[in-house]
């Protein structure tokens, strides 16, 4: 196995990873089930790719510009869902996501920038794109929008979403601008897809609406469940299993995605939570009891409840 | 939408309802409900099981929106339906409204509920800690700076973070329930239950609270823990204080003064001691007190 | 473009609105009692076609004994999927999110096990009917008058049977309000099975007769997006909303496609999001308060 097999897989794996990640706020905080995501991922590639070739572009302003076309592509259709109960929001992305891959299989361009020819032919697509990204760069973006989205959701704007996934009602009646929760996990959600679409085109060098299918959007909803809902350690953990051990295991071939489909209906019964339950690698025992070891002197960022008098003490008021 | 205000309001008047009316259909739920709860007192509304107390509590919280009738808290309009008598019209225009409920939650009311509605999954500490974000302001890129160091606009997360954790440990603490922080919200005793709740919906700093039988489930010390408690707090915090309970002899106990409702229609209002002895209630409520215990 | 052309799609159109309509009309009924998107619903349809492919390829029975084996084995499958996959959630009392995800899970294996154990190249009927009727000046192929008469005919026992009968009693109740109906001794599990029941059946007559009229593919399951889309701007959960969203979509769909055929897909799902900003209700649903 070469290092450059390798690197493909790790180059895969962190940009699923983005999308994952992004899927795990709408879908694992908020509680907001997408089917269309792909359909950004799409946007994002598209985009990223007319802003580099079309424009010429520096590669970090092309994915800035792709994640923030979708960004405003989720707020449009965010505007529209959120406001209507049951399961219109999961059709409305389904019939989006799958609405933005057929208007890019029609979608014929010849355009002539400053000399430059940019050609997209339809369910072609467009061919011999830069192949800007790179293990390293992928990797710092990764861990960059992984660090962000801790934090974030350690704040008072995550607890709002999970409070929206709970109980909308009662979020509600605590004060809580639900709209505008969904509306951040949204927008973020269509961000990260949209970044993560433009580190797609830039690595395989072609694009293809269907490369964009409903499927594709379904398996990041799935490494989402499978590593846990509302745990960016199991959305991490999903995808890396999910995403690499399929490509070191090519001989399973067909029957990976029938194991998937599998996998998703024992763990909906048998551990709903998924691998992480809910939990951070940080709410972890071993983990603090590593922590412990190594630290001593320094002092952990964020303050758990779990610090002070132990149960029991506390008299009752 | 800009709020509409009478100027010539009772400022000591927190919340009142305006020939309140909601039906559903053919079926009138709640019908020419008037009431005004002053501040500071404990005003009790009760009834037979369906006479449309929590349709009631919905509509103040703006869950349902108003058939006919105006909803006004602290001299504000909150909700407004059809049909509004035209006298009391001078500063506003006849239209139907009513505002989101966090709108209306954010300006100083909070609830529970008759079946407890907690962040299930949620420990007992992140329930109420979320309920504090009112008082935090820092937006998604001051949140993402945790050092205490800094400018000050960048220092929001951490000062503010801070007193909601404060203010988090006070609250249930004074509930009694601290020892549980810890636990998943769902695998509280049902008793807890409640007092999470309540800590929750004190956690928002209103200055009228919603209580939809808080004492339901309970065995009568335990109840009267809780009425001494709500009263407590009451104190406090400088609360008024709504609450829908079904056990006849605490509600005589605990509130000030009582609204009873019967079918959807007033019955009667005034002091408990007034309440026990008018016969109209006797009659439709108390001669049935068995019954409405037993659903309770 | 004469009336003859105009009322030759026409036909193509219900006829297509038929099919939709058999779909969703199993999907309707489920959110309705369950209130969550069966997105297995797809699977169950394209097995159903696959059972008359190899119904009539393989088996070579007549075109009856085919189309009655599809309804069966959809059936069959469609509470296979409920006992296994839903029914421990329901019994679990979980949020419809876990249902939803559990859909996709089975429609994910349904489709690849397919795949996986006969193979992903589309295969075509073989043709049944190839005659065609001339009505005036009109023709009208066999196939599409057949299509047309057995959606009908399935469509309109399915209405007797919820209308009349006491099951069809039981499951409007249960549509309106579930934990009411169970409180006055309605069998809760005997409605979702008969609801399941007769959606699969509906899908896998609406599979052999996707079948019959394209091809046969692992991925024809996705054809039931559109059938959502009927479902949506019908009113979701009504069914006579369903029924006549179906049509209309199916119709519209015939039509923009004689115009463009590449646009016709993409005119289906702008129709939703246009549904959605105008109308979210759809044409017959009823816009309820959540009880708090």
């Amino acid at each position: 196995m070469s290092w450059y097999y390798i690197e493909g897989i790790l180059i895969q794996s962190c940009y699923t990873l983005l999308i994952v990640l992004g899927l795990s706020i709408l879908t694992g905080y908020t509680g907001m089930f997408s089917f269309g995501h792909a359909g950004f991922v799409c946007i994002g590639a598209y985009v990223s790719v007319l802003c580099t070739m079309g424009f010429g572009l520096p590669y970090w302003l092309a994915l800035l510009i792709a994640g923030l076309t979708a960004m405003v592509f989720g707020a449009g259709l965010g505007k529209i869902t959120l406001g209507l109960k049951g399961d219109y929001f999961c059709i409305a992305t389904l019939g989006v996501g799958e609405a933005i891959r057929l208007i890019f299989n029609n979608l014929n361009l010849n355009l002539n920038i400053g000399g430059k020819s940019f050609i997209l032919d339809g369910a072609k697509g467009i061919a011999s794109i830069p192949l800007h990204t790179t293990f390293p760069i992928a990797l710092v973006i990764v861990v960059f929008f992984l660090t962000a989205t801790a934090l974030l959701m350690k704040s008072k704007h995550g607890r709002n979403m999970l409070a929206v996934r709970e109980d909308e009602l009662a979020a509600q009646m605590c004060g809580i601008n639900t709209f505008r929760s969904k509306m951040l996990a949204m927008c973020m959600s269509a961000l990260y897809a949209g970044i993560a679409g433009g580190m797609l085109a830039h690595y395989f060098g072609y694009l293809q609406p269907k490369m964009f299918l409903m499927t594709k959007s379904t398996e990041y909803t799935i490494m989402v469940i499978f590593g846990g809902m509302g745990s960016i350690t199991g959305s991490v953990l999903g995808t890396v299993l999910l995403c690499a051990l399929p490509e070191l295991l090519r001989a399973v071939g067909d029957w990976r995605l029938v194991f998937y489909g599998l996998a998703v209906i024992v763990i909906m019964i048998v551990r709903p939570k998924g691998l992480m339950g809910g939990k951070e690698i940080t709410d972890l025992k071993w983990f603090k009891a590593i922590v412990r070891l190594f630290k001593g002197k320094k002092k952990e960022q964020q303050p758990p409840p779990d610090e002070g008098e132990k149960p029991g003490e506390e008299a009752q008021a | 939408m800009k709020d509409i205000t009478f100027k010539h309001h009772d400022p000591d008047v927190v919340l009142s309802l305006w020939h309140a009316t909601k039906r559903f259909g053919g079926l009138t739920a709640v019908g020419d409900v008037s009431f005004r709860v002053r501040k500071g007192e404990i005003y009790a509304l009760i009834g037979p099981n369906g006479a449309g107390k929590t349709t009631i509590f919905n509509l103040i919280t703006g869950v349902y929106s108003l058939t006919e009738g105006r909803i006004l808290f602290n001299g504000t309009v909150i909700a407004q339906g059809e049909n509004i008598i035209k006298d009391d019209m001078r500063e506003t225009e006849v239209k139907p409204f009513k505002k989101k409920p966090y709108d209306i939650m954010s300006r100083g009311i909070a609830r529970t509920f008759q079946n407890i509605r907690l962040f299930k999954s949620e420990t007992v500490y992140n329930n109420v800690l979320t309920a504090c974000h009112a008082e935090a302001d820092y937006n998604i890129f001051q949140s993402l700076w945790r050092f205490k160091k800094g400018p000050k606009w960048l220092t929001k997360y951490a000062r503010q973070e801070e007193a909601l954790r404060q203010k988090t440990e006070e609250l249930l603490k004074i509930m009694g329930i601290w020892q549980y922080r810890d636990m998943v919200a769902v695998n509280l005793p049902y008793g807890q239950q409640r007092k999470l709740e309540i800590a929750r919906a004190l956690a928002t700093d209103p200055q009228l609270l919603l209580l939809d039988e808080p004492a339901a489930g309970m065995n009568p010390e335990e109840t009267m823990a809780l009425m001494q408690l709500i009263r407590e707090i009451r104190d406090r915090f400088d609360l008024t204080v709504l609450i829908i309970e079904h056990h006849m002899d605490l509600v005589m106990n605990v509130s000030d003064r009582i609204f009873v409702l019967n079918f959807g229609k007033p019955l009667a209002e005034g002091t408990p001691a007034e309440i026990q002895s008018n016969p109209d209630v006797i009659e439709a409520y108390l001669g049935k007190e068995e019954d409405a215990d037993g659903n309770a | 473009m004469d009336l003859q052309y105009y009322l030759q799609q026409l036909v193509n159109g219900i006829c297509l609105g038929g099919m939709y309509a058999l779909m969703s009309v199993g999907y309707s009924l489920v959110y309705s009692i369950m209130s969550f998107s069966n997105f297995a619903h797809g699977g169950v349809i394209m097995v159903g076609a696959y059972v008359g492919y190899f119904a009539l390829t393989a088996l070579n029975v007549p075109f009856w004994i085919a189309f009655l084996l599809c309804g069966v084995g959809s059936g069959i499958l469609a509470i296979i999927i409920e006992r296994l996959v839903y029914s421990p959630l329901r019994k679990r009392r979980a949020p419809s999110l876990y249902f939803i995800i559990s859909a996709m899970g089975a429609s994910i294996f349904l489709e690849n096990f397919v795949i996986a154990t006969i193979d992903g190249t589309p295969r075509n009927y073989p043709t049944l009917f190839s005659n065609s009727i001339t009505i005036g000046s009109i023709s009208l192929g066999v196939d599409s008058l057949l299509m047309i008469v057995v959606s009908a005919v399935s469509l309109l026992i399915l209405m007797f049977i919820i209308q009349k009968t006491k099951i069809g009693l039981a499951i409007r109740a249960c549509a309106y309000n579930e934990k009411a109906g169970t409180l006055m001794g309605i069998n809760s599990s005997l409605v979702i099975f008969v609801v399941f029941l007769m959606g699969g059946v509906l899908a896998g007559f609406a599979g052999m007769l996707y079948g019959m009229r394209f091809i046969v593919k692992p991925t024809i399951g996705q054809v039931t997006n559109k059938s959502f889309v009927a479902a949506v701007f019908g009113g979701l959960g009504s069914l006579p909303g369903a029924i006549i969203g179906s049509l209309l979509l199916g119709i519209m769909e015939i039509f923009v496609a004689s115009q463009n055929s590449m646009l016709r897909d993409l005119f289906v799902y702008a129709l939703l999001i246009l549904v959605l900003i105008i109308k979210p209700s759809g044409l017959m649903g009823k816009v309820v308060e959540d009880k708090a």
